[in-house]
């Protein structure tokens, strides 16, 4: 018993010390693992020490988080002061002493970093126009007003028609604030308030375009669903809109393609301005077509055409270009003006595409829907439909092959009229130089014509003697009489010979000339 | 506020053309504004929007006309036209009863939608077409005056009436403009923009 009892002992011994049941801080007392083998009082000191390292990392971030305002003002600050710089560096000199501000070279990578191209540039335009235009110090405060609104929309989040509200608000105040400043009385303004107001709308609507445009996804999905009607509509093109188009003319087709362009382009530009003027040239395009055409220029027309456009351009987010331009135009731009006509046909013709049904179209609703749904292929109409553009070119190809084969018949005929021409004029023109050169003989003209001379002579007495030793040998008696009358027989055969020369002269030397020419 | 009212001299106002199709409104505005009429002119000139100044009472006025599509097909359009116009002209054939009661359907429209905000002038066109007359006179007058309405007799093939019937419109709606001048709502909102602007001009001064 005893001995049992002393091995468990000296076992117990060996695994388990004194000391390893103490706490870890040596402070005397037993310590507990659940408390990581430290006694009571060392534990709650440990939690107390593990708080305060937290407390201490949090405080860290906090203070990283100071500094990252820090540099968002810095940031904010430079910008402003460049736009200061940009009116100080102006020609135009102020009335009061100022020191001009010394930019930091990190503001302006960091000002490009932060603006679209865009926003730059419409930036620059409207800060070259206050320049130029006005006094420095209505420059100053106009810019500075439309930084301030601009940076105030940045900031806000509202709906749009909330924001659109703000923003037409904005212009009326500061347009009346404008307008009743003395400066556009005298005559040597340049512009007139309305010059200012456009300049605004342009800055503001381009550096607000992210927030402006199509904000809501709502309108992102109209827009598709009205593209897939649109396009589920196509069919409407091939000659049930009852437009006055002829479709036949190169001319009318050009002016259309250019309509559907810009009414394409729209969605490109940023400004309200220059989306309404894209709309403007579309309209317009449509007009010169109504004119090759020969159709009347009547609203009775052009609703139609511009239905019949949209409907074979069907141009992106449209109705969110629509309502951007009715949202952040002036309102003037909207009230009065061709541009506002333009844009109140566009809003019809949208109108009109949404709701289209078959009583729109004068139809039974089964045919209606059988073509909409594709089961039903629309009747090419002969004499205006797009449709047949297709046979319209072929037949223009056809026809320009015509006239080329009948060119090519042309042009051989005039060669061969040429050809003929050309030997007329050469036979013309020999005539013409051998007359020239027996009026103006030139020397070697006459040296020729001396030794024929002499050749001819000696070829004169050759003959002569010739002739003389035949009638010797020929007649004994006549030979006594033939030396007597020698000597007036050359008297008579010299002009005889003259002449004969002469003529030969005259043969040979055009022969020898014919030849060197 | 009413002196200033009387003392303008210069408006400008949006007149919208209504009516069936083929009752003369784009040769009605041609023969106004550019005295011209023909078939081959309404091919070569554009005839849909027009502008013109005249002059009446003394006063001058800026009119901005407004051609729409009068087929049928398109009448649903017609308030996206004429919300925010000052006058309204109604056409009509004379020769065509349907184009007559075609307007009175648009000024029980108009009434509804502009309720007094505009004026509205019927005009009877084609009375060069005496012999073909459907719509007397007497009863498209007892009509006009039951509805507050002008009404006008024209001809633009022979230029009789036009140039009477437009500058009545415009003397009417002057004297609507004169009476009821609307003052601009001041909206809270706007205060949002501007108030940071009159902080910085504060402090500016402070500076």
């Amino acid at each position: 018993m005893s001995d049992k009892h002393g091995e468990e002992d000296k076992k117990a011994k060996m695994h388990l010390k004194a000391n390893d049941l103490l706490c870890v801080n040596g402070c005397g007392f037993y310590g507990t693992p659940q408390w990581e083998n430290r006694c009571s009082k060392c534990w709650r000191a440990h939690q107390n020490e593990m708080k305060k390292c937290q407390d201490f990392a949090k405080n860290r971030s906090l203070l990283s988080f100071d500094q990252f305002q820090e540099r968002r003002k810095s940031t904010t600050e430079s910008k402003s002061r460049g736009i200061k710089n940009l009116f100080k560096t102006s020609p135009i000199p102020e009335g009061g002493t100022s020191s001009p501000t010394s930019t930091s070279p990190a503001s302006t990578p960091t000002r490009r970093r932060e603006l679209s191209p865009d926003s730059l540039e419409a930036r620059q335009q409207f800060t070259d126009f206050l320049v130029a235009n006005l006094s420095t110090g209505m420059a100053q405060e106009i810019a500075r007003s439309v930084k301030n609104a601009v940076n105030k929309i940045s900031e806000m989040r509202m709906s749009s028609d909330d924001m659109s509200e703000l923003v037409m608000s904005y212009y009326q105040y500061l347009g009346e604030r404008i307008g009743g400043h003395s400066l556009f009385d005298s005559p040597d303004c340049k512009v007139k308030v309305e010059d200012v107001m456009d300049q605004v709308e342009k800055y503001i609507s381009t550096f607000c375009y992210s927030i402006f445009f199509c904000a809501n996804h709502e309108e992102e999905v109209a827009d598709m669903s009205l593209q897939d009607r649109i396009r589920s509509l196509h069919w409407v093109t091939a000659g049930f809109l009852e437009t006055k188009m002829v479709f036949k003319k190169q001319t009318v087709r050009d002016k259309i393609d250019e309509a559907i362009s810009e009414l394409i382009e729209i969605n490109a530009k940023r400004s309200a301005f220059e989306k309404l003027d894209c709309l403007t040239k579309s309209c317009k395009a449509i007009f010169e077509a109504l004119k090759e055409s020969e159709a009347s220029t009547s609203a009775d027309e052009f609703l139609p055409t511009l239905i019949y456009v949209l409907f074979r351009g069907n141009p992106p987010l449209i109705q969110s270009n629509v309502k951007f331009i009715s949202r952040f135009a002036i309102p003037a731009r909207l009230m009065s003006g061709e541009a506002a006509y333009f844009f109140t046909n566009l809003s019809c013709a949208l109108e009109f595409a949404r709701n289209m049904n078959h009583e729109s179209l004068q139809m039974e609703k089964s045919e209606f829907e059988a073509y909409t749904s594709g089961h039903l292929a629309p009747p090419l109409s002969v004499i205006n439909s797009a449709c047949n553009q297709a046979i319209y070119v072929l037949e223009g190809t056809i026809e320009t092959i015509t006239n080329v084969a009948k060119k090519a018949g042309s042009l051989a005929k005039n060669l061969t009229n040429m050809h003929g021409k050309s030997d007329d004029d050469l036979e013309k023109m020999l005539a013409v130089i051998k007359e020239t050169v027996d009026f103006y003989p030139t020397d070697e003209y006459m040296n020729m014509k001396q030794s024929i001379f002499a050749e001819e002579k000696e070829t004169a007495d050759i003959l002569v003697s010739l002739s003389r030793q035949s009638s010797e040998s020929g007649r004994g008696t006549l030979t006594d009489t033939q030396p007597s009358t020698p000597q007036p027989d050359t008297s008579l055969e010299s002009p005889l010979i003259a002449e004969i020369q002469a003529i030969n002269l005259t043969s040979s030397g055009n022969q020898e000339h014919v030849e060197e020419a | 506020m009413l002196e200033t009212n009387v003392d303008q001299k210069s408006f400008k106002f949006k007149i919208v053309l209504l009516g069936e199709g083929c009752v003369g409104k784009s040769s009605l505005v041609l023969r106004f504004v550019e005295n011209k009429f023909s078939c081959k002119h309404l091919s070569t000139i554009q005839a849909s929007f027009q502008n013109k100044t005249v002059n009446v009472e003394d006063c001058q006025a800026d009119l901005h006309i407004w051609d729409t599509a009068g087929q049928e097909k398109y009448h649903a359009l017609g308030p996206i036209y004429y919300r925010g116009s000052n006058g309204v002209l109604l056409v009509f054939d004379i020769t065509d009863r349907k184009s007559f009661e075609k307007v009175k359907n648009w000024v029980l429209e108009i009434k509804t939608c502009l309720g007094n905000t505009a004026e509205i002038l019927i005009v009877g066109n084609k009375i060069d077409l005496e012999e073909e007359r459907q719509v007397t006179r007497q009863d498209a007058e007892a009509y006009a005056e039951s509805e507050g309405a002008l009404y006008m007799e024209t001809s633009a093939q022979d230029n009789v009436g036009i140039s009477d019937a437009f500058e009545s419109l415009t003397a009417k709606m002057i004297e609507h403009s004169r009476t009821r001048s609307t003052e601009p709502p001041s909206t809270n909102r706007s205060i949002r923009l501007i108030d940071n602007d009159e902080a910085e001009r504060s402090k500016k001064c402070c500076r």
